[in-house]
């Protein structure tokens, strides 16, 4: 394929057919991405002359957990191995046109610019590493806000070893600076899912009236508290079940991990076929009043068990830190 | 001059600047409850239908209520001179004021209904139109010794005679003004058009919470055995309820103590316990009091779910407080203190004086929302529309009304606002 437009067709043609399976869905998104950064590369080489040094491109957010809905909007960075300012200006046209070429294949910008079109997520492993070490040191809201975006990042093009060098060495300095708390404190404010009746806690206005926020009340609680735990076990996978796979007992014990785990992957699979999902804003919203019974009361326990989940995290990180 | 005359005339006269700072209380309310765009037209224009209705009330309206006439109205003492009223122990001037005030806070009540969509004529208009054709009758019916007086019905300070009557009239211009532009979706979903200030919000209902005093306690227009305090603390009483209830029928419902909802239940508790105050004991100020406080949760969502734009809630915290207040006396009245009417149900009263409530209820809220819409109706014919134009709503009331921003710099630095907040979970 050899244009954007091209692999947007593509998009669209196949992504029907796996839009109701988490895993087939996100391995599509995976291989669109690749595309793009196929082409792209092309492009910047023709226009500029060959990549000076190897590189690494990853994905974060959503994608880089493997854990795209059909809409997704794109966040992204690009580590590279040597230092030079014309090196820099050479990944960085690589970053734009990425991002450019991403928009017409179908994902939104990121409106918080984490994009490798930002000088900010487009360095040097040098550089990088300064940056990194700055946030920790810095370890307020938005640097520790930072540090966790790039945590969930996932090399999807090149040298993958560079990203998983500069995870050790974050997840090492978490530790050795105590910044768990500050993590914590980063994420963990949850937005209450079910009410003390017990009933579903639905949007009560706007075009999502009625409709559940399966993102931010029922996603975060279990992605936001497995990623914690990840970080203590030094777990460098993405993905939230594949950390929860890997915890070890001693964070996790194993009858509540299989909860939990079970739980999650009925959530990803509800969100894909309840959720209307003709566009990025909707596929994050479940109508609840079409739920039927049985699917309710799955909702429901999702939803408690996430913040069974959260309150479980907090109080170990809490304990350890008094 | 006698000492209880003077001390009567001085404790009402303290009892209606209260009242009328109320006005000030219902600005902030209407106000921080609506978007900045028209916070000046909002504030503005009660200050100058508060002038309106003083100057009609002077004229026709005190006659029209107090007058000597028949069982519906009254019809003598037109532009009142300042004498003594005949059977009144306090100054004939400051009993005026004092009522006069009431038709003000009655007006402004039913102006809620008008919020951020009707033309400055149209406010005119009405306030003349409400002040004589309206307000008076009612009045007259139950406090100026007309049918309903005769029948016995109990509405101490006016959850019927003010509060009602300005809900019912807001209940007919919301109708026929119709929603703001984007309070609804195509679907029929409502959105939050999310007042700009909920400090001014909080403020108003302290103010008005304080002004209330002046309302309830003053109504007994008599310091004789200073019933009054009695008065103030059931009314004291039955907003704390409201406050408390909404939070907790809030979090409950929606799981989150929403500061609005906490604000509205402080008011219905007031509204409620107007017509109450004098009637009823302490503990039953409570009750009635946070039975309002759920009511009014229930009745906003209610209305709102109906595709009934109330931007600044008139409709329930007056008007579904303003019923149940008047039929909670009732139920609670006690022998001792039913000085007008009979004993309540829960007091071997049967359900005697409860019907009398009901009765109260549905023929002024009948005759309040029946000829208000009348009176729009015809008002929309003859003035070309009671609403502005779309642009002139978009660009803001402030501007199109009155050529001025209330905010001017806030409302244009608003456009080029914009959020950077890196995102975690994309």
């Amino acid at each position: 394929m050899t244009s954007y437009l091209e692999i947007r067709r593509f998009r669209d043609d196949q992504i029907i057919w796996v839009s109701r399976n988490h895993l087939q869905l996100n391995q599509l998104h995976d291989e669109i991405i690749h595309r793009v950064i196929t082409v792209s590369v092309k492009e910047i080489e023709e226009r500029y002359g060959p990549l000076p040094c190897p590189f690494t491109f990853f994905m974060m957010g959503s994608a880089g957990r493997f854990e795209q809905s059909v809409w997704s909007d794109q966040d992204h960075g690009i580590i590279y191995q040597q230092q030079g300012t014309e090196i820099n200006d050479h990944f960085l046209a690589l970053g734009k046109e990425i991002s450019h070429g991403l928009q017409l294949a179908g994902y939104e910008y990121c409106d918080g610019a984490v994009m490798a079109s930002n000088p900010l997520w487009c360095k040097s492993l040098s550089e990088w590493r300064r940056q990194l070490a700055n946030w920790s040191i810095d370890s307020n809201w938005q640097s520790i806000r930072q540090l966790l975006i790039f945590i969930d990042g996932r090399s999807l093009y090149g040298e993958a070893s560079f990203l998983e060098n500069l995870k050790i060495e974050v997840y090492q300095t978490i530790k050795n600076e105590n910044l768990l708390k500050k993590v914590l404190d980063n994420t963990l404010h949850l937005k209450k899912g079910i009410g003390v009746l017990g009933q579903i806690l639905v949007e009560t206005h706007g075009p999502h009236s009625g409709s559940l926020n399966i993102k931010e009340k029922a996603l975060f609680p279990y992605v936001n508290a497995i990623r914690l735990l990840a970080i203590k076990g030094n777990i460098l996978e993405t993905s939230t079940l594949s950390r929860l796979k890997k915890l070890p007992e001693i964070e996790l014990p194993i009858i509540k991990k299989e909860i939990y785990k079970q739980q999650f992957l009925k959530l990803l699979n509800l969100r894909l076929s309840l959720s209307k999902p003709d566009n990025y804003e909707n596929s994050h919203y479940l109508p609840v009043a079409s739920l039927s019974k049985k699917q309710k009361e799955e909702v429901k326990e999702i939803l408690k068990n996430g913040a069974a989940l959260y309150r479980y995290v907090r109080n170990l990180v809490e304990k350890e830190n008094y | 001059m006698d000492t209880l005359f003077l001390m009567n005339s001085l404790w009402v006269m303290v009892a209606a600047v209260l009242v009328i700072l109320m006005l000030g209380g219902f600005i902030l309310l209407e106000t921080g409850s609506t978007r900045m765009k028209n916070a000046g037209h909002i504030a503005g224009k009660t200050i100058l239908t508060f002038g309106i209705s003083s100057v009609v009330f002077w004229a026709v309206g005190y006659g029209l209520i107090f007058g000597a006439g028949n069982a519906l109205i009254g019809f003598s003492d037109f532009f009142y001179s300042g004498y003594d009223i005949e059977g009144l122990s306090l100054s004939g001037a400051v009993f005026f004021l004092f009522q006069l005030a009431f038709a003000g806070i009655s007006l402004t009540i039913a102006f809620g209904g008008f919020a951020e969509r009707a033309k400055l004529g149209a406010y005119l208009v009405f306030a003349i139109l409400f002040s004589v054709i309206v307000y008076p009758p009612i009045a007259h019916w139950i406090w100026g010794g007309g049918w309903l007086a005769e029948h016995g019905k109990q509405d101490f300070a006016g959850s019927t005679v003010v509060h009602l009557t300005g809900a019912m009239a807001a209940f007919a211009a919301t109708l026929i003004l119709k929603p703001r532009i984007g309070k609804y979706n195509k679907d029929g979903s409502a959105n939050n058009l999310a007042g700009h200030n909920q400090v001014f919000t909080a403020l108003s209902v302290l103010i008005l919470w304080v002004g209330w005093f002046g309302f309830n306690a003053g109504s007994t227009v008599s310091v004789d055995g200073a019933f009054f305090g009695f008065v103030a603390l059931n009314t004291n009483l039955a907003a704390g309820a409201g406050v408390i209830a909404a939070m907790i029928i809030s979090w409950i419902v929606m799981g989150k103590a929403d500061v609005p909802m906490m604000l509205n239940g402080a008011l219905a508790g007031l509204v409620a316990i107007t017509a109450s105050c004098a009637f009823v004991d302490t503990w039953a100020a409570v009750l009635i009091g946070f039975i309002a406080g759920f009511l009014v949760f229930y009745s906003i969502r209610f209305f709102e779910s109906k595709g009934i734009d109330d931007p600044i809630a008139a409709l329930s915290v007056h008007g579904a407080a303003g019923v149940w207040g008047t039929l909670s006396t009732g139920l609670f009245a006690t022998p001792e203190l039913a000085t007008v009417g009979e004993p309540g149900l829960f007091y071997g009263g049967g359900l005697h004086q409860l019907g009398v409530q009901a009765l109260g209820v549905v023929s002024s809220g009948a005759f309040a929302f029946i000829v208000s819409f009348i009176l729009l109706t015809i008002m929309k014919a003859v003035m070309n529309g009671l609403r502005v134009t779309e642009e002139e709503e978009i660009i803001g009331l402030d501007m199109s009304e009155h050529g001025s921003y209330g905010y001017p710099e806030m409302v244009k630095a608003e456009k080029t606002t914009i959020s950077s907040e890196p995102k975690l979970n994309a």
